[in-house]
């Protein structure tokens, strides 16, 4: 329910918090809201463009792993270039932080901070943000931001992943600190930073890039200040946040009120075969939602742990999408994402632990939260999705000229089957939405070859809804030793359906899938492996899970996919209880109605 | 069959949505007819030859064989693949790369929808089939080509009964010969299908762009083919054998024969028109920097040009959502296409557009339009939303009486009380003040349209014309430019068909290239001149095909550059030397900085640069048709006036509220007459509104030229 009350005043709107007296009414123009509103957009979009644009690492300027936004001088975010959600949560906490960490006082026009610390608002090392203030007349406007996820930040494997069991290993630590000053690269800053880096050469685009990129979003946002005036300018920013405030009530108090809870798990945590206990307690009422993790397990010295800002995002990115597709997203928004995760659990890591591979917790968490969510709006979530951050990481020293090669990429899974519509195949998922490398792009960068990149057949999670088919990857050294890492997760069990729909089929990690000299073997999910020339590595990720009895799902919808070769005959008929005639690729409507008597009682039998 | 001795008139037929526009041009004295059909969307041929046949018939001056050429624009292509009406294809890869069009890009078009769906491919997987064979990243074979195994998938895909076939097999932009071979096997056992090479139609890495790219070619080639040849035959039926030439995505014109084969090259066909006509214009004028900004019913679509030619870009998805001109995500929702197309961001802003208060209190404009039917609620059709066409209407820039030049009157009480009902009150404004917070709002967003052809490619609005026409865009252009910052606007006469004219004053363009991928402090120089050289030759021949264009060819040579490890190119012209020596390279490399720096900010002068593509463009030059001068001179605009009528303009604290303004019969405004706004301007197509502050100039053709007072 609105509780916001307009009335007109000589020619302006007033509009008056009802709810929460303590807020001032604020005088705005509806027109030039919107104005502005956009412009703000836009500011941070220009600064996305420029920044793929010129940035030099494949993750980067490819894949668009990385996020750009818009801070208020109270380190609020205000808009934001629609990239990779996981990022945007993250900023919400590391801005102030940093900004309080390192004094206001001490930041000048022209300069930029550099920061990664999982401890401090981060997420992983990887993830590095710059961003410096904007000035308009001697005064402070507020901040630009952009975050890129860097190929490599050093620590103990290329592409600073693996089954670490302290920060320390995973790379260099950048507490807030000038990397510009007064417009200038600070050299010796960078200089430290770059000696503890595999991939100098890319890095130093990357960086360049981000510093162009906030270039590029300052002057704009003086340009609206000097359009507007300082003091419309606040007001408008202020009133675009009560915006979305109260969008943000009106759109929780359209989830129906309870408590909705859920357990999850990772299948093991890369050191001891114990699973990771995951558990939320979601409490809806009224204009408010809280997400409490009590019950989670304690953080471990393995590649678990979370950090608070990466649960924070997943809290985030799950209530926002069970909202309006227009839904702003910015402090509005994430002041209403409440939670309660204990610090030194693995959804709130504390120093010492090592967070890379906490983006497993993450995005199962994000996965747990709808399920969680299900049975109050079954017809808004999906069933499990591939739930995992399917990390792959690899380095090569190259023979000619020394220069040490990383490569990080993220791979995409089936994704979770809905109640009207099947789970597509092979796309990212929740927070994530990286392209993958085009393989001709990652060739003629490394002296390496993807010799195969393909749908994985039959392993949907059946359903009414069908879940999406995983993807394999294989990446194959013909002729350079290389090092390897996987971070991912579930090699025990594949995602759950949902509603009676079944599970996909679980996650393989190969080695030497078909080497004319050795026997394939299974990797762990969380391992870091030195390989030969002539190796190959064979990344399989899941299936999504199924949405509803595959019994009950339209048997031409089975038919199209076994014509297509997605699933083979004899699972149509195990698992869907479909008969397809062998001659004329048609369904068999009497062995088919046979067929789903005899799987109907042995189901409820079982 | 062309180039006629008396061949003295040209024709252009663009076919809209809505209506299907002629226009004849007489090239000795620049005397220009349209003619307007309703279209016929079932079989657009039969609109086309319609509007053709209506052409001949105003002017029996005209005979058939005096057609120089008839140049088409359609968006055949294109609405094959929004329907989902494309050709059945095979599509022939790399083994182990089968589902290179199920994944994609592995994204999702929307962050935070569940419920998402990917595009659909236009080849199904049981049409996807594998061929043991592969090169390396340097173009070299690691595994030969199995004769085999292709012997085997080409009797499959008889068997399948397609009507075409795409190949793109993993780095075949390095070397061809695999794909050519699967070609020819193909070829030699289906001769009639339609087959396209990726090696041949887009020579670019990036194996799913250069794939997306391919299957559309070879999937709407039946389509197009078809389609061209109808609209040959019916043009022969009526004595008209002159070569009939389709305008491509980049703005150039092709043969039929040529847009047959490739018609990827024209999906975009339409809104390359209206930037031709606007580029044209504007150098004609003496004004090569132009922004094109065309509204219409439904979007309003911007473009840049500069020194004459229309801003070309390669990244770019056809049949998805409208393109955010962001590049993140946009395009996940359609198909990607690597071929050039007029950089152009199209929004869903147009005359039908629908204004609503959200949940938030909000006032918002779009994306929903009203479209033609029912329509803005001032037709009367039975539409209950107010739209943009209503506010125009309620702030008396549109005249009730004279809507389409008096042929449809509007109810202007029922706009007023649509506006006053779902936005005013909601928001505790007047009716004038919402429905001028409507035409506020959608500005806004074409503001933002014009910025991100202009701002964010690194050029100054404020060096820039703005060129606007279609049937809204006369009444916005004015305050889109001050608010933009653009100093002068241009409205040339007719503008609801001026996009048409387009068709007829474009060269004959034809696209080559190669690709390098070699630093610049590595290439052999050598290489890049037998390289240009051999795309001249290929270039020469099509000419000479093409046959139509008078005297030789000119070539124009660019280089696709890059600092060494960067993803994006940018289009260098090479240096105009004869020689391709080491000055050459340091000019070539010279101009990259800068081009680099205009675009992203910085230039990194140490970095090695690297050389992409080399692209060739061969021109052949089709003389310009004369503009026509008024007949009427005089500096009066007096005697254009029709009166006064009370305006709201409210841009500017003294203007607020209610202005009386004078409006104009543009038919009847003099060469040279001056006068200042606020004014309003009614030609029958179009209404221009001059806001104060603002000097009209008539100029010796009649185009309305507005200067910002400053």
């Amino acid at each position: 329910m609105l509780s916001w009350l307009m009335s007109r005043e000589h020619g302006t709107i007033v509009l008056t918090n009802n709810s929460d007296k303590k807020v001032a009414s604020h005088r705005i123009d509806p027109i030039q809201f919107e104005v502005v509103r956009s412009a703000l957009t836009q500011v941070a979009e220009e600064m996305a463009v420029a920044l793929r644009r010129s940035a030099y690492s494949t993750n980067v300027k490819t894949r668009q792993d990385f996020s750009c936004a818009f801070f208020d001088r109270d380190g609020r975010p205000i808009s934001q270039a629609f990239t990779q959600p996981v990022h945007l949560g993250s900023f919400v906490e590391l801005i102030p932080t940093s900004v309080e960490t390192y004094g206001a006082e001490n930041l000048n026009p022209g300069d930029m901070l550099v920061v990664n610390n999982p401890f401090g608002g981060g997420s992983h090392l990887n993830d590095v943000t710059v961003f410096g203030p904007v000035h308009h007349d001697g005064k402070l406007v507020g901040y630009v931001a952009s975050l890129a996820h860097h190929v490599d930040v050093g620590g103990g494997a290329p592409a600073s992943i693996g089954p670490f069991q302290e920060i320390f290993q995973e790379g260099v630590i950048i507490p807030p600190v000038k990397l510009v000053k007064n417009g200038e690269m600070n050299e010796d800053v960078f200089k430290l930073l770059l000696a503890q880096i595999r991939s100098k050469r890319v890095t130093t685009g990357d960086f360049r890039a981000q510093v162009a990129a906030n270039t590029v979003g300052a002057r704009r946002l003086v340009d609206l200040v000097e359009k507007y005036g300082a003091e419309d300018f606040d007001k408008y920013v202020a009133a675009v946040v009560d915006y979305t405030d109260r969008r943000t009530r009106a759109e929780i108090a359209n989830i129906p009120d309870g408590v909705y809870s859920k357990e999850g798990f990772l299948d093991y945590d890369g050191f001891t075969d114990q699973t990771v206990k995951l558990k939320v307690v979601i409490t809806v009422e009224g204009e408010t939602v809280f997400f409490d993790f009590d019950g989670c397990d304690p953080q471990r010295r393995a590649p678990v742990n979370s950090t608070k800002a990466m649960t924070f995002s997943a809290c985030a990115y799950a209530l926002r999408a069970l909202m309006a597709p227009d839904m702003p997203v910015n402090t509005g928004f994430y002041r209403h994402v409440r939670m309660n995760a204990k610090p030194g659990t693995v959804v709130h890591a504390v120093h010492p632990a090592p967070v890379v591979g906490g983006w497993e917790t993450q995005v199962r968490v994000n996965d747990m939260l709808f399920r969680a969510f299900a049975p109050g709006m079954p017809t808004k979530i999906a069933s499990s999705t591939k739930a995992m951050m399917a990390q792959a990481g690899f380095g090569i020293i190259d023979r000619e000229n020394g220069e040490y090669h990383c490569n990080y990429e993220a791979l995409a899974g089936g994704y979770g089957a809905r109640a009207t519509s099947d789970g597509p195949d092979a796309v990212q998922q929740h927070g994530q939405n990286t392209e993958n490398a085009p393989v001709e792009e990652v060739e003629s960068h490394f002296p390496m070859r993807v010799s195969r990149l393909s749908l994985i057949e039959d392993s949907e999670g059946p359903g009414r809804f069908r879940g999406g088919l995983g993807m394999r990857r294989d990446y194959h050294f013909p002729d350079d030793p290389a090092t390897f890492t996987v971070l991912s997760d579930r090699d025990i069990q594949g995602p759950q359906g949902i509603f009676g729909g079944m599970a996909g089929r679980k996650a393989y990690y190969i080695l030497n899938p078909d080497h004319p000299n050795a026997e394939p073997s299974e990797l762990t999910s969380k391992c870091v492996i030195e390989l030969e020339p002539g190796d190959t590595v064979s990344f399989q990720t899941p299936g999504g899970g199924g949405y509803g009895s595959p019994i009950e799902r339209d048997p031409q919808k089975v038919l199209k996919d076994v014509i297509g070769e997605k699933i083979n005959r004899q699972r149509a008929k195990d698992f869907y209880g479909v008969v397809i005639d062998e001659n004329s690729d048609s369904v068999n409507e009497t062995e088919t109605t046979k067929a789903r008597e005899k799987l109907a009682s042995s189901r409820t039998s079982n | 069959m062309t180039g006629t001795a008396n061949a003295q008139f040209r024709i252009g037929v663009d076919i809209g949505g809505t209506f299907t526009d002629a226009t004849l041009v007489d090239s000795t004295t620049g005397q220009v007819t349209t003619s307007k059909v309703l279209t016929t969307s079932s079989d657009p041929a039969t609109g086309f030859i319609q509007s053709v046949q209506k052409l001949l018939d105003l002017d029996d001056t005209v005979r058939p064989d005096a057609i120089e050429h008839v140049v088409h624009a359609t968006t055949v292509a294109t609405n094959a693949i929004i329907e989902g009406k494309t050709a059945k294809t095979a599509f022939v890869t790399t083994e182990g790369f089968r589902d290179m069009l199920e994944i994609a890009r592995q994204i999702r078009p929307s962050l935070y929808d569940l419920q998402f769906e990917k595009p659909p491919p236009l080849v199904p997987r049981q049409l996807c089939f594998e061929v043991p064979e592969r090169l390396d990243a340097k173009g070299k074979v690691v595994t030969p080509l199995d004769e085999k195994a292709l012997a085997e998938v080409v009797e499959r895909i008889a068997e399948s009964g397609v009507e075409a076939v795409a190949v793109c097999l993993l780095h075949s932009y390095r070397n061809p010969d695999h794909e050519q071979r699967i070609g020819k096997a193909i070829a030699a056992r289906l001769p009639n299908i339609i087959i396209s090479l990726s090696s041949d139609v887009v020579p670019e890495f990036r194996e799913y762009l250069r794939a997306s790219t391919t299957v559309i070619n070879s999937a709407v080639a039946p389509i197009v083919s078809t389609y061209l040849a109808s609209i040959t035959e019916k043009l022969h039926a009526a004595d008209i054998t002159s070569e009939l030439l389709v305008m491509q995505s980049s703005g150039g014109v092709y043969p039929a024969k040529a847009a047959s084969d490739n018609p990827v090259f024209m999906v975009e066909s339409g809104p390359a028109a209206g930037a031709v006509a606007a580029a044209s214009l504007g150098t004609a004028l003496g004004f090569p920097n132009v922004i094109s900004f065309d509204m219409g019913g439904t979007t309003a679509k911007a473009s840049l040009i500069r020194n004459g030619q229309p801003n070309i870009t390669k990244d770019y998805s056809v049949g998805g959502a409208a393109q955010s001109g962001t590049g993140a995500f946009g395009g996940a929702s359609g198909y990607p296409i690597r071929t050039p197309v007029v950089d152009l961001v199209e929004i869903g802003a147009g005359g039908g557009s629908i204004a609503w208060v959200d949940s938030g209190g909000a006032l918002r404009v779009g994306p929903h339009s009203a479209g033609a039917d029912p329509g803005p609620v001032c037709y009367g059709l039975g539409g209950e939303e107010p739209t943009i066409t209503d506010a125009n209407l309620v702030l008396g820039r549109l005249d009730p009486t004279y809507f389409a030049g008096g042929e449809m009157s509007l109810d202007l009480a029922a706009a007023q009380e649509a506006i006053r009902n779902h936005c005013a009150e909601p928001l505790g404004l007047t009716t004038e003040e919402a429905a001028h917070g409507i035409i506020e709002i959608a500005n806004t967003a074409m503001v933002n349209a014009l910025r991100l052809v202009s701002v964010q490619r690194g050029h100054d609005p404020r060096d820039f014309l703005l060129v606007a026409f279609g049937g809204a865009g006369p009444a916005h252009a004015v305050r889109l430019a001050e608010q933009a910052g653009i100093p002068r606007v241009l409205i040339p006469l007719g503008p609801g068909t001026a996009s048409a004219l387009g068709l007829l004053v474009t060269d004959m363009r034809m696209e080559g290239s190669s690709t390098l991928i070699v630093r610049s402090d590595e290439i052999e120089l050598s290489q890049i001149s037998s390289e240009f050289e051999r795309l001249e030759n290929a270039g020469r021949e099509a000419h000479h095909v093409a046959a139509s264009a008078s005297g030789d060819p000119i070539f124009e040579r660019a280089i696709e550059m890059r600092y060494w490890g960067q993803s994006f190119e940018l289009s260098v012209p090479a240096p105009a030397r004869d020689e391709i020596d080491q000055a050459w390279m340091n000019e070539l490399t010279e101009s990259f900085h800068d081009a680099h720096e205009t675009a992203y900010g910085f230039r990194a002068n140490d970095e090695p640069v690297e050389l992409v593509n080399l692209r060739l463009t061969t021109v052949g030059k089709i003389a310009r048709p004369q503009m026509r001068k008024l007949e009427s001179t005089g500096t009066d605009a007096s005697i254009a006036s029709k009166g006064e009528r009370p305006v709201y303009f409210a841009e500017t604290p003294e203007t607020k509220g209610i202005v009386q303004t004078v409006v104009y019969d543009r038919s009847k405004l003099p060469a040279g007459a001056v006068f200042n706004g606020p004014a309003i301007i009614e030609e029958p197509d179009a209404t221009a509104v001059i806001q104060p502050s603002w000097t009209v100039t008539v100029d010796q053709f009649g185009n309305l030229s507005i200067e910002h007072n400053s």
